[in-house]
């Protein structure tokens, strides 16, 4: 009974990543990945690696949509000017 | 197993299932604002596992996530504008659900934590975690404008 | 090689590589068991040295020099990223439009700006007391920057970074980490030994010896390492444009 939260923070942690494999577009893709990124956070923390879990909360939450997003938009861009 | 841990357990168990489910399916709309709904469900269950453990330094998970949470939601509001003007991500009755979830759990734990330097930071999370969701739920629903190439 | 040949060898070294796992498993310790070996010896370690974090003990005492590898990874990686991602010949930059943000974002970005300012250097300089330490502290410092972007534009972030500034900061900072080692061998010791300054009071902020100060080393790294990235990412997708017709 103890380990009820371990079980249901690993559960999150496979469904979000199947997830994320599952949908296509990258967009929908970073919005699942954040998501992953704090269940894993959630994962180190109820098996008390909190570090393990600061880093990922740090990286997962901000810094991984920031950098994916960019690199949407960048491709987004160029793909509307070869249109032109 | 106490009843902060439980409760953390149900919380992830039910919100943050209900978020996964919010994320991986339906219009984009539906899926920032799942995005949103993550994080308060997230933090306020980290903030309740540190008081489970017995373990104030845990609440540095907590703070940053209150922290970074909505930075993260506002990347999405920005970059995806766009996309979110043909259908505005307005779900201001689940915001203020979490919202009241939130403020219940912190006010819980700050009766937990009695008075002292513990409350003042658990009080800081959580106006970090409440008004951060807030302003990005605004964020989502229209908060930026007229962005092109910027 | 056939199609059915390629799937063949997936299948075999897939088969292999699960068999193996099993393998290990079956010699695994219990879930949650009693019997640390090495954790025993890493806290015994940290606490002679007066450390209450272990972990901050073992990446920036015990296990230093992995750090040292650790943080060359990120600096020739951010290093890779400058180089692939600079402005080509046949490339020049337009001037983004200035976007309208709603006034609740824009007050809250500024108002929480310096929050998460904060929070990043409260991370970094209680490394060696909670969880935390350099490298998430410096995350979370250079992304509250980034707030200038998301809550105002693109140029408002420009004018607060100079972006040579903190390309010099990351290299002073990668330096300043193998100077703190290196003073360990002209002190008579070894690299990176956590011999040079006293340990201080067990759970205070100056306890654990040279453990602070690499931290500190590690934190003006990161955080620089992530703005000349972030950068890079945000010349390129809100600036950089392809000439017309190449």
């Amino acid at each position: 009974m103890a380990d009820a939260v371990i079980v249901v923070a690993l559960l999150l942690t496979a469904g979000a990543a199947t997830a994320a494999v599952a949908v296509r577009d990258p967009a929908r893709q970073a919005l699942v990945l954040s998501l992953l990124g704090l269940f894993l956070g959630v994962v180190f923390t109820v098996l008390q690696a909190p570090d393990v879990g600061l880093s990922q909360l740090a990286v997962g939450s901000a810094l991984t949509p920031l950098l994916i997003m960019l690199s949407v938009r960048k491709v987004r861009r160029r793909g509307k000017e070869g249109g032109k | 197993m106490n009843g902060w841990i439980l409760a953390a357990t149900v919380l992830l168990a039910g919100g943050a299932g209900t978020a996964l489910w919010g994320v991986a399916t339906g219009p984009l709309s539906r899926r920032v604002v799942a995005q949103n709904l993550s994080t308060s469900v997230v933090c306020a269950s980290l903030l309740l596992l540190a008081q489970g453990y017995d373990r104030t330094a845990y609440v540095d998970l907590g703070l940053l996530l209150a922290v970074l949470g909505p930075v993260g939601t506002l990347v999405f509001a920005r970059l995806l504008a766009e996309d979110l003007t043909d259908d505005r991500a307005a779900a201001w009755g689940l915001t203020w659900t979490t919202v009241g979830v939130d403020a219940a759990v912190v006010v819980a734990l700050c009766v937990a934590a009695g008075p002292g330097r513990a409350m003042v930071k658990l009080l800081v999370v959580g106006a970090l975690l409440i008004g951060g969701n807030l302003v990005a739920s605004r964020a989502l629903s229209g908060g930026f404008q007229g962005v092109r190439g910027g | 090689m056939s199609r059915f040949f390629r799937l063949r060898v997936l299948a075999f070294g897939g088969a292999g590589l699960a068999a193996l796992l099993v393998a290990a498993c079956f010699d695994l310790p219990g879930f949650g068991g009693g019997s640390h070996p090495y954790g025993d010896r890493a806290v015994r370690a940290s606490l002679a040295r007066r450390t209450a974090n272990v972990i901050s003990s073992v990446n920036f005492d015990q296990r230093a020099y992995d750090t040292l590898g650790e943080m060359s990874i990120l600096f020739a990686a951010v290093l890779g990223c400058v180089v692939l991602l600079r402005q080509n010949r046949d490339e020049h930059r337009d001037r983004p439009e200035p976007t309208e943000v709603a006034l609740p974002v824009r007050r809250y970005a500024l108002l929480v700006l310096p929050v998460a300012l904060v929070t990043g250097l409260y991370v970094i300089a209680h490394g060696q007391l909670s969880p935390g330490g350099g490298f998430q502290g410096g995350v979370v410092a250079a992304t509250a920057l980034h707030l200038l972007y998301l809550g105002a534009d693109y140029g408002a972030l420009e004018r607060v970074r100079p972006i040579g500034v903190f390309e010099v900061t990351d290299s002073l900072a990668a330096c300043s980490y193998l100077v703190l080692g290196l003073a360990g061998v002209l002190a008579g010791t070894a690299f990176l030994a956590n011999t040079l300054l006293p340990y201080g009071t067990f759970n205070t902020l100056s306890s654990g010896g040279t453990v602070p100060l690499l931290n500190a080393a590690i934190g003006m790294e990161v955080a620089s390492a992530v703005v000349v990235l972030l950068a890079r990412f945000l010349d390129q997708a809100v600036e950089i444009e392809e000439e017309k017709g190449s």
